[in-house]
């Protein structure tokens, strides 16, 4: 109990999100040209291209992408789980003064779980069914901090009602099945904080739930935020998840950054093209459609969506085949970053990015 | 007297007068839980996935049914489409009764119905045949109710990919070789092969990459403008809902607790549910302040069903009388219903 | 700039060489790139070429004994007899020869009734389910739990004793098509296991359901739906089904049940096995090609099964 009050007063004098203070946060993560591929090895598929991005102290960094965006992929390479035999081909990963791309699983092995710690997307897949929740929790505990069994499952309890399940102490002896999906997930974001982690990747950790407990998820993520000044990486393909949850939105397409920056300053005004089309083409709870006289219904707007898509894994910018405003150029260079507003970045030839040519 | 109840009010949406084209009156699918002795089975208690609801689809209109899971709307539909048969209840389609149909089992009236509804899948991979070609997935229907002479298969099954938006190309291409958006418009082309009048269609873009969603979303709108059709659209996403639907009824653990026109659901919802369900959707815009109506706790077991009203274990303008009576689904002012001792 | 002109320019991530659109096409590929599937594959095509072929180049016929005379019996490996001869004067590669086709009449023969027996009950019990099911199960564990051989081996004595002074004496290969057929109806359970196990798990996906929902009768979702969804999990289960086929009957025929007319690679074992010592060559030839058999169908399964059931890739 002691330790986690303490670890609360820390983090709540902890530095805030930018809005806050007048310097902002140090950085905790810095991915830098981040490359990962698959085999063959002669031909590299390159799913993961050139991806740049940083997360800020007690900052919520919300990556958006669709299916093969690579937007999970490049959160796992941070904790080094890529699934084999994709390979982080390139770019760095700096995070506490160390580039955890050059580790080995053995070095990885001591950070995940302390430092670094992950919540997946199905709460059912990621929990042993064989062993109750407050064994798993405290052998976590035994193997990374060396705690007493019943010292751990106090520490597991208490991370039990932080995360607000009910009747914490009557949890710990429960099974995986006997549990809802909600619970599960919160004994997950429990499991991820056991050890007051500097980092939490969040791998689309709501998807999988109902509607209204995706809300509770989703508040009790934002109370954790503001107690624990948790950093959070939260990868999603939901606008509206992101909007709530976010502090900063990296937006990914096939493998390649397309803009990041402020949530406020994208949704107010997106730059890319990409961006722009998603946004537009999301149907709205809060928005009213018309029918005509006729009974003819508006329709969404789907400009810069294909019918079929013609998206590339080679050079240039992989959006082009889609874009509503390529130029020949898209296809041959690779948009690198540039500063539209302070803060911001986005990766698109039309709107002043510099290209350099990409691979074939 | 529920027909009433729970028909569109004809002032609501500018559109001609139209005719009822399915109604279901009363369906109910429980299933049995069995205790297994050494013979004999005891049946110790049921589960109601679907409990006593009733409702109307016009002809050219969309009612979607909405809900978290549980709550028995694919069950429903799948008992409309006599997929699983129904415990009790009447359904019709047109002049039809469906129930009495597929009970009499005479091939050429079960297929006549089967041509007037169709369904289209959630998940577009599973729901076509992994051995079996577009071309002849899409020409199964046309051989089976023996539409188009053999002749002419070719040509239809070309003329359905052109309709749904595919190149008529890949017609011998297998599901395998499709991203999933396509995969779903062959599954809506078939449906669309035996000419229905009923589309049924269950989350079909709930599996689909966002981008994808929209295209999908605006071709079910245009099938329907030009071909006439209806849909029952079976869903927990409420944007693609909002965007798609004429009228909404909402179901919690098999009881259709709200049903109304789809703008008025979203600005007055009237039972808590509703209420909680809108605004835990979250919204693509920052800026947007709602009001959280946060419901608490988890959906009860459908074993054990909550007695009274089914939300009152979760609804936090509960009354004692909540516990003791269901509340009936009735419409005070005639076309938005709900099934609340205290309603918003 | 349309849609149209970029797409034409950039293609789908797929390796170098585009596949081919059918199914089979598909797995044959799959199929040619596991080593163990083609050298699987090679071995079977070995066996089947001597069995058909085999006959017409042998050096010397079947029931020919002339090598008694010369070179004499029991005599190692020359250019005349390449395997040697064994204890009756036999030449061995042409006894080896011979015993291919018989071999494989086993093999494909009961096989042949396992499958049609095991699909049928599998596939009723699976599709049908409840009373039925238990039924036609309980039935097919009667069959799995009787022990083949010692019931064949009674068969097949009874039936020499039986059949003396009976027109049936005189019909060639009787003891033979007996043994093939009681190997069917002893192997046929496994295969309706599987097939009861592949229909149970077909007839509830989604795209039977759409079938249903189209209005397609049940022949036509047995026949053109589930059917040919779960052939590939039993085309495999039947070429092990093969391979122990070989193996039974050559177990049969070493014990001396065997027929006598046929020539049967187990029969040159129980002939030969007493002058192991003497003529090695003669048992272990017969012994290689029962090995090599059953190595090919095995390792031809092995195949099979990673070209129907593709790693996922990536």
């Amino acid at each position: 109990m002691a330790g986690l009050a303490a670890e609360t007063q820390a983090a709540a004098a902890a530095p805030r999100p930018p809005e806050a203070t007048a310097s902002p946060a140090p950085v905790l993560v810095s991915v830098e040209n981040l490359r990962i591929q698959f085999p063959p090895w002669n031909a590299p598929v390159r799913v993961v291209e050139d991806v740049s991005y940083q997360v800020r102290t007690g900052e919520t960094m919300g990556i958006v992408g669709e299916s093969g965006s690579g937007k999970t992929l490049s959160s796992l390479a941070i904790l080094n789980l890529l699934p084999p035999p994709a390979r982080i081909a390139g770019g760095r990963i700096l995070f506490e003064g160390e580039d955890l791309a050059a580790k080995s699983q053995a070095q990885m092995q001591k950070l995940r779980g302390r430092r670094l710690a992950m919540i997946f997307q199905n709460p059912g897949y990621s929990l042993n069914p064989l062993l109750t929740v407050g064994a798993q929790l405290a052998e976590i505990l035994k193997v990374h901090e060396k705690l007493p069994r019943s010292a751990a499952l106090q520490r597991v309890e208490e991370l039990f009602r932080l995360v607000g399940i009910t009747d914490p102490g009557s949890r710990l002896s429960q099974y995986p099945h006997e549990m809802s999906g909600g619970m599960k997930q919160r004994v997950c974001i429990a499991r991820a904080l056991l050890c007051h982690p500097a980092l939490v990747l969040a791998d689309e950790p709501t998807t999988a739930l109902d509607v209204t407990i995706q809300a509770q998820i989703l508040d009790l993520l934002e109370e954790l935020k503001q107690r624990l000044g948790m950093s959070m990486i939260f990868v999603t393909h939901d606008m509206g998840v992101v909007a709530r949850i976010a502090d900063r939105i990296t937006v990914m397409y096939a493998g390649q950054v397309c803009e990041t920056g402020d949530k406020q300053a994208i949704f107010a005004r997106p730059s890319h093209p990409y961006t722009q089309a998603l946004l537009a083409s999301t149907p709205r709870i809060d928005k009213s459609y018309a029918v005509d006289a006729q009974g003819r219904r508006e329709r969404l707007p789907t400009v810069g969506l294909a019918a079929t898509p013609g998206q590339s894994l080679g050079g240039g910018c992989r959006f082009a085949g889609r874009c509503p405003e390529a130029v020949p150029e898209c296809t041959r260079l690779v948009p690198q970053a540039a500063a539209i507003e302070p803060g911001r970045s986005v990766h698109c030839l039309k709107r002043g990015s510099a290209g350099v040519p990409g691979h074939g | 007297m529920v027909d009433n109840l729970i028909a569109p009010a004809p002032e609501a949406r500018p559109r001609a007068i139209r005719k009822p084209l399915l109604s279901v009156d009363g369906l109910v699918k429980s299933y049995p839980l069995h205790r297994r002795g050494l013979f004999r089975q005891k049946v110790m208690g049921e589960i109601r996935a679907v409990n006593d609801i009733s409702f109307r689809l016009d002809e050219g209109e969309t009612l979607s049914i909405v809900g978290e899971s549980g709550c028995g709307k694919t069950t429903a539909a799948r008992s409309i489409l006599h997929l699983v048969t129904p415990t009790a209840g009447a359904i019709r389609l047109g002049e039809t009764d469906v129930r009495a149909t597929f009970e009499r089992d005479r091939r050429p009236e079960v297929l006549a119905l089967r041509r007037q509804m169709q369904y289209v899948f959630q998940d577009p991979y599973l729901s076509l045949n992994p051995r079996w070609s577009v071309r002849q997935i899409l020409s199964e229907p046309l051989r089976v109710h023996g539409l188009v002479p053999p002749a002419q298969w070719d040509g239809a099954v070309e003329a359905l990919l052109e309709r749904v938006g595919l190149p008529a190309e890949h017609a011998d291409r297998y599901p395998h070789e499709f991203s999933g958006g396509q995969r779903q418009r062959i599954g809506i082309a078939r449906a669309l092969a035996v000419e229905p009048r009923l589309l049924i269609c269950d989350e079909p873009v709930s599996s689909l990459d966002v981008s994808v969603r929209a295209q999908i979303l605006n071709l079910l709108a245009e099938l329907q403008e030009e071909l006439k059709l209806s849909y029952l659209y079976i869903s927990h996403d409420l944007s693609s809902v909002r965007f798609l639907s004429n009228r909404i009824a909402v179901m919690y653990l098999g009881n259709l607790v709200e049903v109304g026109e789809v703008d008025e659901i979203f600005a007055r919802p009237r039972h808590h549910y509703t209420a909680a369900l809108i605004s835990a959707i979250p919204v693509p815009d920052p800026t947007h302040q709602k009001p959280r109506d946060a419901i608490k706790g988890e959906i009860p077991s459908v074993v054990r069903r909550p007695p009274g009203c089914v939300f009152h274990t979760r609804c936090p303008a509960a009354l004692p009388i909540c516990s003791q009576q269901a509340p009936p689904l009735a419409a005070p002012d005639g076309s938005h219903a709900f099934a609340c001792h205290n309603p918003r | 700039m349309t849609d149209q002109t970029i797409a034409s320019h950039v293609s789908a991530p797929k390796p170098a060489a585009k596949p081919a659109r059918g199914i089979w096409r598909q797995g044959w590929q799959r199929f040619a790139r596991s080593r163990t599937g083609m050298l699987g594959l090679v071995l079977v095509l070995i066996v089947v070429a001597t069995a058909v072929i085999g006959p017409f180049v042998a050096p010397f016929d079947a029931q020919d004994q002339s090598p008694m005379l010369d070179p004499g019996a029991k005599a190692p490996p020359s250019w005349t007899n390449p395997l040697g001869t064994d204890r009756m004067g036999y030449d061995v590669l042409s006894r080896v020869i011979y015993g291919a086709p018989t071999a494989l009449a086993v093999g494909l023969g009961a096989m042949s009734i396992a499958a049609a027996i095991g699909i049928l009950v599998g596939g009723v019990a699976g599709y049908r389910g409840g009373t039925t099911d238990e039924v036609l199960m309980r039935f097919t564990d009667f069959f799995l739990v009787i022990p083949m051989f010692v019931v064949i081996l009674a068969v097949v004595r009874l039936l020499g004793v039986a059949v003396v002074d009976t027109p049936f004496e005189s019909v060639p290969y009787l003891n033979l098509g007996v043994i093939i057929l009681l190997i069917g109806v002893f192997s046929w359970a496994p295969i309706a296991r599987m097939t009861r196990a592949e229909f149970l798990r077909l007839k509830n996906q989604e795209f039977v359901e759409a079938a249903r929902c189209i209005g397609a009768t049940s022949g036509d979702i047995l026949f053109r739906h589930i059917l040919p969804n779960a052939l590939p999990s039993l085309i495999v289960i039947i070429a092990l089904g093969i391979g122990g086929a070989v193996l039974a009957e050559a177990m049969i025929g070493f014990l001396g049940f065997g027929d006598p007319a046929a020539v049967s690679w187990g029969q040159l074992l129980y002939f030969n096995y007493q002058a192991l010592k003497v003529a090695p060559w003669a048992s272990l030839s017969p012994g290689l090609a029962i090995f090599v058999t059953v190595l090919g169908f095995n390792l031809l399964a092995d195949g099979l099964t990673d070209a129907f059931n593709p790693r996922a890739k990536n």
